[in-house]
């Protein structure tokens, strides 16, 4: 076999469970030197636990690594960073509060004297690195003053300050604009031939088409086959990860759109930190139309959902849902002024999960008739509504009276949006509705945000997966560091959608 | 549709770094222990307490223990006990049911609290609160009538303790304050407070008696009635219905009320609470006024029931009871019957091991009444460990599940 | 090198007008009650008023600089400096000179906070690696006892030091296991170990020493004699830093001391830092390498030796003695010392400084004349402020981002 053909690393036989779940079940994989190897793979196919194992925070039941042929245990993270693996995780393990130089430096600190720590070695050391493969970084910089762009650079840094020849990454692109994610690849790129060898997880077809020489394909804990780029499709690969034939692209037929039923006027909202997020946005969205508001995390995103559903104050400009003007009014009246809100995060903000489904359906009513009266619960009128909803929205794994804990995620994603859509809301608001589902999850999201457009609301869509937006919007809306900078129709490519998301300027790559 | 259930692990929340509130954590315990664990518990402390008892002073711990029973009054349940010895027991029974009466309202003040995620050590302040509040209404407007009196003088405690655990409230619903501290810190207040309120010269001190820190006596139309037991000795007086319609109260306002609905859900998820239009602000302010409510109301009834008089011994020292509160809140995990059942058990033990009761020659009273704090620190140190009910969870679930099946890769 | 990034700091102050105009108001108020009181004693109302209102409006400009919360707190204190400067010049100066003897003041300031200190700075390494300690009033009074009993039994004060030190952390060992393994809330596991701390102690004192107390002549921690003070010259200079600093216990040097080694390791070392990462984002700190349960477990045992430290100061060096549950409150005041020191060693040293000078002040305002009814309220006077800073007044306080979470090794 020839020098560059034999594998770096080779796992064998890799299973692993938890209890009640298989997540690795007998997996093969291997990497050769200095190629970009892909991992794909729906939520839950055991992408990441493969992994995990591989940099030693999970212990396999079963299976064999080699590294170079020979065989090792990995028992810790220590111990996968002497052996030349390095991690970047999808969410970044980063201290937000440290600056660059002390995470990278951290645990492997140059010492003065032993046990003091010589910052100025340390950011030297930071900055020659970092020289080498030609990033540009500030190691006195506090990591959460740098842009996620950054921070991820500080992470593979990290990784190569420990001599890392195997560097594996978790979504990298999950936060990343199209253009920092070519920047990324272009450093991927320069690292590769620099000998490095990279594993590249990810569940992006098109990416994974662009970034890697081979696909390994996992599916509920199972590799599926491994494929080399030529002759892969996008399709074919989709069809793999999910054992059927998925439809990529949601059916909708066009509809005129009827009255403004949402009007934002010139809306400026302060975010935690008293600095604006929010500056002069001006939108609207019209009964049976879906409008989605596409930008990198951390434009303003939350913020402009949380002033329009009444959980923030905004320091200048107009709500008005219906024709009526909702600016001061609290959450609660807002809910009651025919706001519906499915929120970012099912688990923390949209469920209480000790709490049975019926109380979690009834959790913006339950002070109102027939639910209550006069401050009294009638929990028989709770059950018997909440039983007819579970049925028309199919929601299984339980029953009225079960702990919303117990269902799973998908499930319980549609007891939340049974809640908001059965009060018949004017405006319904989804914030990133499908984050964490798996395939068929997020088709029943999907269809039901079109059939609610279809019923004459007006869906005001908040959406990071580009992919979803270009699938359900009728207009779309590029939030920019708290503005609105561009609006395109649902023709628009990624690229221009790219562009604008970053302001519309085109970045140099990998300086 | 793939979907399929996780995990069947009772886990409060998904996110592994996310933090439990003790609502949440309670309630966990709760389905995963079912009565057996509070039981074990119990049971574990005491046997760790007979320890002590064994190697400090070489006694035998059955004997001790066994002698702190015998005063405590429970084995007037024994049909087959009789004649002076039931006689004996009676009145042991009684007195260790008006420590349960306190224990029951000190218990529902923490556990309501809990119950909203807030953690209420300040029961303290508040039952000193409660118990001068209700002297004064007890001695002022001697010729009211019964009834009127003693509901008047029992609501000024309720009152005063919902006041003063307010302060703390007030604080967590604006500036965010850790209601542990500013609790702390309101205890010692009153405790301060109040001793300068009824000691020497103090404005509440009795004008018949200047040498002597003492409050006017209440008035006999303001004292509670006793139902059990000869009045001469003390026995049981109507404070313990009072405790029990609030163990009622309590378990119909978390559980028929949008007030309770709304403080359960605060206590459960703040944030899916606040999302949902909820007030999480108002909600921190009324469970620990409410609360407050319970433990004033507490020394509102002893003073009412026993006290007849607050003297600095019971501003300083009978205070205390109210920490008790947390080992029997904690213990009755949050539960009206739960709770119930821990203040019984706490209240026949304080009751056992206080001078009265307890043969010095088997056991020093004093040793006694600190190897009951020692019992308590357990309970309350193994109620608050996770991962033993999690272990215990796990194997009851293995004795009903066949071999999980791969469901679901994660 | 080092030389080099120092100069570069000078050359670029981060001091902003703001900030100045913040910090200047708050020594304005200050200045403004402090002219009235002895030395200067002066009378005019409007030396006060004009300082006053100099430092008002100093906090104003302050605000509008930016900078809210520095501002109004030194509006805050302005307008009280300003007060408290009008009442003082009505007081009788003798009166004053009663209360105010700064150099007797300050010492027992010292006094008085050095218990708060050392159990502060414990607590800071805890808090600091993520693990709240609510227990340091335990840990503080295991200290207190085994102190004393160490001292009594070897006859050394040296070894009953340490004997003290190592009950501490003996018991924060407990709370560790059940805070870090068993991943218990941690704030119930704090409270139960304080109660265990009464239950044991109380136990074992009563046993050992009965009924009459702890032994007159136990050995005690020498005082640290500085009679070079009296010869600084200026004259009054110098007997004033003679009379303040001349005769203190070598554990208020001590606590001093462990202040700054606390800063420098905790800020300078290679194990600060990873304490710190491990406080902040446990699961970064673990995927490079660091032991997360090892280095949580260290602080929580160091913070038990170190608050066991302050509470061997307060019954060893400062009162010769132990009577149960002496702490009184104490180890909460620490932490919230800590808290308002926003988990900083200078910082908290400064709060606790804070807090000890209201203990120091409350038994002199007896003195005054028509004031010794009012004796007891005094005693509130440390827990009352302490309520009022954990209000925020000063502004809410960032802790360490993972505190209080329990990490999960999968």
């Amino acid at each position: 076999m020839a020098e560059r053909d034999r594998p770096i690393l080779e796992l064998r036989g890799i299973t692993k469970s938890f209890p009640g779940v298989l997540a690795n079940d007998h997996v093969d994989f291997d990497l050769r030197r200095g190629e970009v190897h892909a991992l794909l793979g729906e939520n839950g196919a055991g992408k990441s636990t493969l992994m995990n194992i591989l940099y030693g925070l999970y212990h396999p039941d079963e299976g064999e690594i080699r590294i170079n042929g020979e065989p090792i245990r990995i028992s810790s993270p220590k111990a996968a960073i002497e052996s030349g693996i390095g991690m970047v995780h999808q969410h970044f393990m980063l201290i937000p509060v440290m600056t660059v130089a002390e995470n990278i430096v951290l645990a492997e600190e140059p010492r003065t004297a032993g046990i003091f720590v010589d910052y100025d070695a340390a950011i030297r050391r930071v900055r020659d690195l970092a020289a080498t493969f030609n990033f540009a970084i500030d190691p006195d910089a506090k990591v959460e003053r740098i842009t996620v762009g950054q921070q991820q650079r500080v992470e593979i840094l990290k990784a190569l300050y420990r001599g890392a020849d195997i560097l594996i990454l978790d979504e990298p692109t999950a936060v990343l604009t199209p253009q920092e994610a070519d920047e990324l690849f272009a450093i991927l790129r320069t690292l590769q031939r620099e000998g490095m060898s990279i594993i590249f997880i990810s569940h992006k077809l098109r990416e994974v088409l662009e970034i890697a020489e081979r696909v390994t394909v996992l599916r509920r804990g199972k590799k599926i086959d491994t494929v080399p780029r030529e002759g892969a499709t996008p399709q074919g690969l989709a069809s793999l990860m999910v054992g059927r034939e998925v439809l990529l692209r949601v059916e909708k037929p066009p509809v005129d759109a009827g009255d403004i039923l949402l009007r934002v006027e010139n809306l400026q909202v302060l975010d935690d930190r008293d600095l604006e997020a929010v500056r002069g946005v001006s939108l609207d969205v019209r009964a049976r139309e879906i409008v989605a508001l596409a930008g990198v995390d951390g434009n303003g995103q939350s913020e402009l959902i949380d002033a329009l559903s009444g959980l923030r104050k905004t320091s200048g400009g107009t709500i008005q849902i219906a024709g009526r003007d909702v600016t001061a009014s609290n959450a609660h009246s807002r809910y009651d002024s025919g706001l519906g809100h499915i929120p970012e995060d099912r688990q923390r903000r949209g469920l209480v999960l000790e709490f049975t489904l019926a109380e979690n359906l009834t959790l913006h009513d339950f002070d109102k008739q027939p639910f209550s009266r006069f401050g009294w619960l009638r929990p028989g009128r709770v059950v018997a509504w909440a039983r007819s909803l579970l049925k028309e929205f199919d929601v299984r794994g339980g029953g009225p009276r079960t702990r919303a804990g117990a269902l799973s995620g998908g499930n319980q994603q549609k007891v939340v949006v049974a809640r908001e859509v059965a009060r018949d809301p004017r405006v319904l608001i989804a914030a990133q509705p499908t984050r964490g589902l798996d395939v068929g999850a997020i088709e029943f999201v999907h269809r039901r945000l079109v059939e609610e457009r279809d019923e004459g609301r007006a869906v005001l869509l908040v959406s990071l997966e580009l992919e979803e937006v270009l699938s359900l919007a009728d207009r779309i809306l590029v939030l920019y560091e708290g503005q609105i900078v561009a609006e395109y129709g649902p023709d628009v490519t990624e690229e221009e959608l790219g562009i604008a998301m970053t302001g519309g300027r085109i970045e140099e790559v990998a300086s | 549709m793939s979907d399929v259930a996780p995990p069947p692990e009772p886990k409060p929340a998904s996110d592994p770094d996310a933090l439990p509130s003790m609502a949440a954590r309670l309630d966990l315990y709760q389905r995963a222990g079912g009565v057996i664990t509070p039981v074990l518990t119990a049971l574990f402390a005491f046997f760790v307490g007979g320890l002590v008892v064994l190697f400090t002073t070489g006694k035998n711990p059955i004997d001790t223990y066994k002698a702190i029973f015998n005063g405590t009054g429970l084995n007037w349940f024994f049909p087959w006990v009789h004649g002076q010895e039931r006689f004996t027991a009676a009145l042991n029974l009684q007195q260790t049911l008006i420590i349960t009466t306190t224990l029951v309202l000190v218990g529902l003040a923490v556990a309501f609290a809990f119950r909203c995620g807030l953690f209420n050590i300040g029961g303290q302040g508040q039952y000193i609160a409660g118990m001068i509040a209700a002297s004064q209404v007890g001695v002022a407007m001697p010729d009211l009538p019964h009834v009127p009196h003693i509901i008047l003088a029992a609501g000024a405690g309720a009152l005063a303790g919902a006041l003063w655990a307010g302060i703390a409230g007030i604080l967590k619903a604006t500036v965010g304050a850790h209601e542990v501290i500013s609790t702390i810190m309101l205890n010692w207040t009153a405790l301060w407070i109040g001793s300068y309120l009824v000691g020497f010269a103090g404005p509440l001190q009795d004008p018949a008696q200047e040498s002597v820190p003492v409050t006017e006596q209440i008035s006999e139309g303001a004292k509670l009635n006793v139902f059990w037991g000869d009045p001469i000795l003390q026995g049981l007086h109507i404070g313990f219905f009072v405790a029990i319609g609030c163990l009622i109260l309590f378990w119909i306002v978390l559980n028929r009320t949008t007030l309770g609905f709304e403080v359960r859900a605060v206590g459960f998820n703040p944030e899916a609470a606040r999302y949902s239009g909820i007030s999480v602000g108002r909600n921190y302010f009324l469970a620990m006024a409410i609360s407050g409510a319970f433990a004033g109301l507490a020394g509102g009834v002893d003073l009412l029931g026993w006290l007849f008089r607050v003297d600095l011994t019971s501003v300083q020292v009978s205070s205390q009871v109210a920490f008790i509160g947390i080992a029997v809140a904690l213990l009755g995990r949050n539960t009206a019957v739960g709770i119930f059942f821990s203040a019984l058990l706490f209240g026949a033990l304080l009751n056992g091991t206080s001078t009265r009761n307890l043969d010095p020659t088997i056991f020093a009273p004093e040793l006694a009444s600190n190897l009951t704090l020692i019992i308590q620190g357990l309970v309350v140190l193994f109620v608050g460990a996770d991962l033993l009910i999690l272990y215990l969870w796990r194997a009851r679930l293995k004795l009903r599940r066949k071999r999980p099946e791969a469901v679901k890769g994660l | 090198m080092r030389v080099e990034s120092i100069l570069q700091r000078a050359a670029h102050p981060r001091i902003e007008p703001g900030l100045a105009l913040g910090i200047a108001s708050i020594l304005l108020g200050l200045i403004a009650f402090w002219v009235a009181l002895p030395p200067l004693t002066t009378r005019t109302a409007a030396a006060p008023i004009a300082i006053g209102l100099a430092g008002l409006g100093a906090g104003l400009w302050s605000w509008r600089h930016g900078y809210t919360r520095l501002g109004w707190s030194g509006v805050c204190i302005a307008i009280i400096g300003l007060l408290g400067g009008l009442l003082a010049t009505n007081a009788a100066v003798g009166n004053l000179e009663v209360v105010i003897t700064w150099s007797a003041l300050f010492a027992a300031t010292l006094r008085f906070a050095t218990p708060l200190t050392f159990a502060a700075i414990g607590g800071l390494f805890s808090e600091r690696s993520g693990v709240v300690n609510i227990g340091l009033e335990g840990m503080m009074l295991m200290g207190a006892f085994f102190g004393v009993y160490g001292a009594d039994k070897t006859g050394s004060w040296v070894l009953g030091m340490l004997i003290g030190m190592l009950a501490g952390a003996a018991l924060a060992l407990v709370h560790a296991a059940f805070s870090i393994h068993l991943r218990s809330d941690q704030i119930v596991s704090g409270t139960a170990i304080n109660f265990l701390a009464l239950g044991i102690t109380g136990y074992v004192y009563i046993d050992t020493y009965g009924n009459e107390g702890t032994p007159g002549d136990l050995p005690q921690v020498p005082d640290v004699h500085l009679d070079w003070l009296g010869s600084i010259p200026p004259e009054g200079l110098g007997s004033f830093l003679e009379r303040t600093f001349g005769q203190l216990n070598l554990l208020v040097w001590l606590a001093l001391a462990t202040v700054v080694l606390a800063w420098i390791i905790v800020f300078k070392t290679a194990v600060g830092l990873r304490i710190r990462a491990v406080g902040e984002h446990p699961r970064a700190a673990d995927t490079v390498g660091i032991s997360v349960y090892a280095t949580r477990y260290a602080a929580v045992v160091v913070s038990g030796a170190l608050a066991a430290m302050g509470g061997v100061y307060l019954s060893l060096g400062f009162v010769h003695s132990f009577t149960e549950n002496m702490t009184a409150g104490r180890g909460f005041i620490a932490l919230a010392a800590l808290i308002f020191g926003k988990w900083h060693p200078f910082g908290a040293l400064g709060a606790a400084l804070l807090f000890g000078f209201a203990s120091a002040v409350a038994p002199r305002l007896e003195n005054v004349e028509g004031w010794a009814t009012y004796g007891t309220l005094f005693q509130a006077l440390p827990y009352v402020l302490t309520l009022i800073a954990v209000a925020g007044v000063i502004g809410r306080s960032i802790p360490p981002a993972a505190i209080g979470r329990p990490y999960e090794k999968q």
